[in-house]
């Protein structure tokens, strides 16, 4: 007996680096982006509150963009809007908006806090969480409308997005103005594109072309712009086309985003159960 | 029993620096320092092993909890804690490793000093990288990674080593 714990102090340090170190890669491999997603909604709780101050300062630096596209929003819509007006009766107006806000997509803004774009695995801190109306599974979209990332957790004040940017990120997207979709991901290299892969060998995209969202995908409403085409090549067996997408929105200077809840979300994923 | 308030508040300034600072950085994909491995790096030279293992334990631990990387940053400076008094042994005359104080110019040299940083910071960052992307399809993309923050989180302890030891007697 003696010996043995002679034998466990001689190579106790030993011992509690094999035991620390395979603890945490065990940890690390049995963790999905949802576990991260998690570890930094229970951290925010606590550094919530500075990231918001610092990106309080920050956002005076940004406050003069943010403005001219809300601007140029407002604009595009009060212009449909006339249209809307002037082509229909104004009581099928009036009774289009008395539906509104049962329709099937429910808004809500937030302003990013914390966003890192430096690893492979990136997540967006917002600063509105379950008390604000906020729920996993949003789609977050940039102030101008394109796709950033989707709602993973929440805490009661903060939420934690994971970004476009992060290598295991999913969604499908379509050539605007035709039916050829196919999936997008991030391969951890260019901060400004993405990649689709899958997509029809009959889709022919062109660089320039705009990308939009499905709605195939449980998070994003159809027709919400990704990106536009800057590189296009069949693989190599010439089934389909790799496409490289330079993002619409800039995940390096995310200001105020649009969070949108798809009613339907609970509807369609137990339908969608075995 | 050690300077446990200056060590204390080592271990608050890395690690807010890293949080609200360096993870905040957007310059690069390839600019990711992880500076709060300084506090690993100046522990005493006379602490007992087991206790580097520890210190590098927390300070990873916090890592993880507040970037949201589950574990790899914990296996990292764990690795550098362990692998630390063996650098040191190789790097310094067999006396030198032995004597008790802070690592620093002063203590070391600044051949020494800047060796010690270099190698135990590119071992730390090439296993955090390596275990971030966990495919050898980006290799050369991890190397770089590697080389280009290991380069300034080097740079970032050097001043952080500066700036705490020019209040504290290098000797303990």
């Amino acid at each position: 007996m003696y010996k043995l714990f002679e034998f466990i102090r001689s190579v106790h340090v030993v011992l509690l680096f094999v035991l620390i170190e395979g603890a945490a890669i065990h940890f690390y491999a049995h963790s999905t982006s949802f576990t991260q997603a998690r570890l930094l909604t229970g951290s925010n709780r606590i550094a919530g509150g500075v990231h918001g101050f610092f990106s309080g300062i920050r956002r005076y630096f940004t406050l003069g963009r943010e403005n001219r596209i809300l601007l140029d929003r407002i604009a595009t819509l009060e212009e449909q809007l006339a249209g809307y007006r002037a082509a229909g009766d104004s009581l099928l107006f009036a009774r289009y908006m008395e539906g509104a806000d049962k329709g099937p997509y429910r808004l809500v803004t937030a302003r990013a806090i914390s966003n890192s774009v430096n690893r492979s695995r990136n997540f967006i801190t917002l600063d509105k969480g379950r008390r604000d109306g906020v729920v996993p599974d949003m789609a977050v979209l940039s102030a101008d409308g394109a796709m950033v990332g989707y709602v993973a957790t929440c805490s009661d004040r903060y939420a934690v997005a994971v970004s476009a940017l992060n290598t295991s990120f999913r969604a499908s997207g379509k050539i605007a103005g035709s039916d050829y979709f196919g999936s997008i991901h991030w391969d951890g290299t260019d901060r400004n594109t993405v990649t689709m892969t899958e997509l029809s060998k009959y889709a022919s995209p062109e660089p320039g072309d705009e990308v939009v969202s499905t709605g195939y995908s449980l998070y994003f409403p159809a027709d919400v712009p990704i990106g536009r085409v800057e590189s296009a090549e069949l693989n190599e067996n010439k089934t389909s086309y790799t496409v490289r997408i330079r993002l619409a929105a800039d995940m390096t200077a995310l200001g105020d985003v649009i969070l949108v809840e798809n009613r339907g979300l609970d509807e369609l994923q137990s339908l969608q159960e075995p | 029993m050690y300077r446990i308030l200056p060590y204390g508040i080592l271990f608050a300034a890395t690690a807010l620096l890293q949080i609200f600072l360096f993870n905040q950085l957007s310059v690069s994909i390839y600019l990711c320092p992880l500076v709060y491995v300084a506090f690993v790096l100046l522990l005493p030279l006379e602490l007992p092993h087991a206790l580097v293992l520890l210190g590098g334990l927390a300070s990873g631990a916090v890592m993880d909890w507040t970037m949201g990387t589950a574990g790899i940053n914990t296996a990292a400076t764990v690795l550098l804690a362990f692998l630390r008094p063996h650098v040191l042994r190789l790097l310094c005359r067999r006396d030198d490793a032995r004597e008790e104080g802070v690592p620093s110019v002063e203590r070391l040299g600044k051949a020494v000093f800047l060796n010690y940083l270099a190698v135990l910071v590119l071992i730390h960052h090439a296993l955090f990288f390596a275990l971030e992307s966990l495919s050898g399809q980006y290799l050369l993309q991890t190397i770089l990674r590697t080389i280009v923050s290991g380069t300034a989180t080097v740079g970032f302890c050097w001043l952080i080593a500066r700036l705490f030891t020019s209040k504290l007697s290098v000797r303990i």
